[in-house]
């Protein structure tokens, strides 16, 4: 028993998956006609993964100590960035480059200013949130801009197509770009060194980590994945709005949290991460299914997500193992 | 000392002439527009508002809220600090917020105009100072829309309708619940659904509760809402419930791109037209009659109608140019 619990406190993100699957039960249980049909997973399928892909990078740059307040903005810039090379040349892959390369650009001038200059990364992705956002609008004019004609362009197949003509590729991007940063984070170099940052900086820069190189590296990532998210939320809704991504930022910071990354670096969750993005993403729906009808849905949001984080303490990797004693020290007593 | 007393002279009129051009050249307003700058519930009404500057010489100062009622009031307080010569405002925080502000402008000379929500009391104390509204009833505008949707698809009593919007801002409702209540006068029966604050700025985060909500009513027949964004997004609802045009009938506001486009390929069935760029317009046109003629407020209904799949094609034109 002691042994299970203490492999089952190993198990990375483990207590938000298991939030999320008992979320999916009892949905299951209240509202059967909703949750035993594929489409609502579909669907979930659709709308999450622009905001996993900004919570992959901003778990990250969370890991590493810093904030990154300025991912909505990359969103609206990157998405009228290919909007307007669609609209203006006809071609969707460079723009699909082009509004990759913005938002990395913009994450590079986060990192040097972070890196190089010392400046907090929230007062300087806070003032890169508002001017990113203002620059989109004034080259956007404000207006939203139809790209239909993008339905027909194999980028969007790519990107945002449906295989049977049924489960959107979106969500197989995004869980691609969760494995592929898992092991980044966890089993790369570059992983090592955002954690060792996170923990201690000073430390970091002793065992011969090249500190601001890596968090120049660190936010430009989050720029181009940022970006990413920003193009997928683009092409899946055929349409740029000057005002997209701006009401993602708690949301995504929601799910990282839940996640059981670390608010003070250090240490970051992907796996968890995927699990909360998907209770945060899901919720809302989950419980309009039900018929808790009102303004009752946003309490009930809430005790959800503080229920989460509460497990996410009590039996995430520390607390498992503590449980564990517990459970070793009552068999001991009982012998 | 007759050189001084030509100096004086020349000086005098020189000031005097200056004054006459400030007084005709430099009416300066400060106008809350809505939204963001450009988005579909917003963008006919800058135009309106620019084109009324640019004919009468007046300087704008445009001032963008994104619907935040805090931000409004805030906006009408730095527009106060500047002592402009008027403010035009958006109505939403209402009479209890806007009045103490209201009152101090007017105290210091500031015309006050009003648009999109009235503030019945407010005008009624300073009509004749030039507080006026230009703007439709919204409620008059959502029950048209309700009207329309049980026209185009047949709606009868006992049908399941759902209206979904902005309920816990009752100066956000208003229209939302003219749709409710021609759908129940229609004898459907219709439910309410709040849009939260996260959709409310992330409109694509709706599509999964409106997908859950079309699955857990399988009957239902109708969707109104007179959120602008959640109109546009409509239809990619529709497809991830499995819908095809027609199933669900659908009557939104506004006209986005989007919207537009979702009108015209039977999505939906009607959405509400308030003639924004009027909006606009009028506004600017009560400051400068005020300012230069002491016309007293006028109330100024902007229109109410309804773009369906019949009419869009005459009407298309006129939203590429930003006019409605």
């Amino acid at each position: 028993m002691s042994r299970l619990l203490g492999i089952l406190g190993r198990v990375e993100g483990l207590p938000v998956g298991v939030v999320l699957a008992l979320l999916y039960v009892a949905f299951m249980i209240f509202a059967p006609t909703v949750f035993t049909s594929y489409r609502i997973y579909m669907s979930f399928f659709q709308t999450v993964p622009p905001m996993l892909v900004l919570a992959i990078g901003l778990t990250f740059v969370i890991t590493a100590g810093e904030i990154d307040l300025s991912f909505p903005a990359v969103v609206a810039l990157s998405g009228f960035v290919f909007t307007w090379c669609f609209e203006t040349f006809g071609v969707a892959w460079p723009g699909v480059l082009l509004a990759l390369a913005a938002g990395a650009l913009v994450g590079w001038v986060n990192g040097f200013l972070v890196a190089m200059l010392r400046v907090p990364s929230i007062m300087v992705t806070l003032a890169a949130q508002f001017f990113w956002y203002g620059v989109t609008i004034l080259a956007a004019g404000g207006l939203q801009i139809d790209i239909a004609s993008v339905l027909s362009s194999p980028v969007h197949g790519i990107f945002v197509g449906r295989l049977f003509e049924v489960f959107p590729v979106q969500a197989l991007w995004s869980l691609g770009l969760v494995v592929l940063f898992w092991f980044i984070l966890n089993r790369h170099r570059f992983g090592q060194a955002i954690m060792f940052i996170g923990d201690n900086a000073e430390v970091a820069r002793v065992m011969g980590i090249g500190v601001e190189t890596t968090r120049i590296r660190l936010f430009t990532l989050n720029g181009a994945l940022a970006a990413f998210a920003g193009l997928i939320l683009t092409l899946e809704l055929n349409v740029f709005y000057p005002t997209q991504g701006q009401g993602m930022l708690l949301p995504v910071m929601a799910a990282v949290f839940i996640g059981g990354t670390s608010i003070a670096g250090g240490q970051g969750a992907l796996v968890g991460t995927f699990f909360g993005m998907y209770i945060i993403g899901s919720l809302e729906a989950g419980v309009v299914a039900t018929g808790i009808g009102g303004y009752w849905v946003q309490l009930v949001e809430g005790l959800v997500m503080a229920a989460s984080v509460i497990l996410n303490i009590v039996i995430g990797d520390s607390g498992l193992s503590a449980l564990s004693s517990t459970a070793r020290r009552w068999a001991v007593g009982r012998r | 000392m007759r050189k001084v007393m030509r100096l004086a002279i020349a000086i005098g009129l020189l000031a005097a002439s200056f004054g006459t051009w400030a007084a005709d050249k430099e009416i300066v307003i400060y106008m809350q527009m809505g939204g963001t700058q450009g988005d579909a519930s917003t963008l006919a009404r800058t135009n309106g508002a620019r084109a009324a500057a640019a004919a009468n010489g007046v300087k704008l100062i445009e001032q963008y809220s994104k619907w935040d009622q805090q931000t409004m009031i805030d906006q009408f307080k730095q527009a106060l600090a500047a002592k402009p010569d008027g403010i035009a405002i958006m109505g939403h925080p209402g009479e209890t917020a806007f009045a103490p502000l209201v009152d101090q402008a007017e105290g210091q000379g500031i015309i006050v105009t009003s648009g999109n929500n009235p503030l019945p009391g407010i005008e009624a104390k300073y009509q004749t100072k030039g507080f006026g509204y230009a703007g439709a009833d919204l409620y008059a505008g959502g029950y048209l829309t309700g009207e329309a949707m049980v026209k185009a698809g047949g709606l009868k009593a006992g049908d399941e309708a759902l209206v979904y919007d902005i309920w816990h801002q009752e100066g956000r409702s208003r229209s939302s619940q003219g749709v409710y209540d021609a759908l129940a006068k229609a004898g459907l029966k219709v439910d309410k659904l709040d849009v939260s604050a996260q959709v409310d700025s992330e409109t694509s985060l709706g599509i999964p509760i409106l997908t859950a909500y079309l699955q857990a009513h399988p009957k239902l027949r109708a969707i109104g809402t007179q959120h602008g964004n959640v109109t546009a997004i409509l239809p990619k609802v529709l497809q991830a419930a499995g819908k095809k045009p027609g199933d669900v009938i659908c009557g939104g506001i506004d006209l986005s791109p989007a919207t537009v486009s979702a009108i015209e390929q039977g999505w939906i069935s009607a959405s509400f037209d308030q003639v924004l760029y009027l909006q606009g317009y009028v506004p600017v046109m009560q400051i400068v009659w005020t300012k230069r003629y002491l016309v007293p407020g006028l109330h100024v209904n902007t229109g109410v109608g309804t773009v369906t799949p019949q009419n869009v094609a005459s009407i298309k034109p006129l939203i590429k140019e930003g006019i409605r």
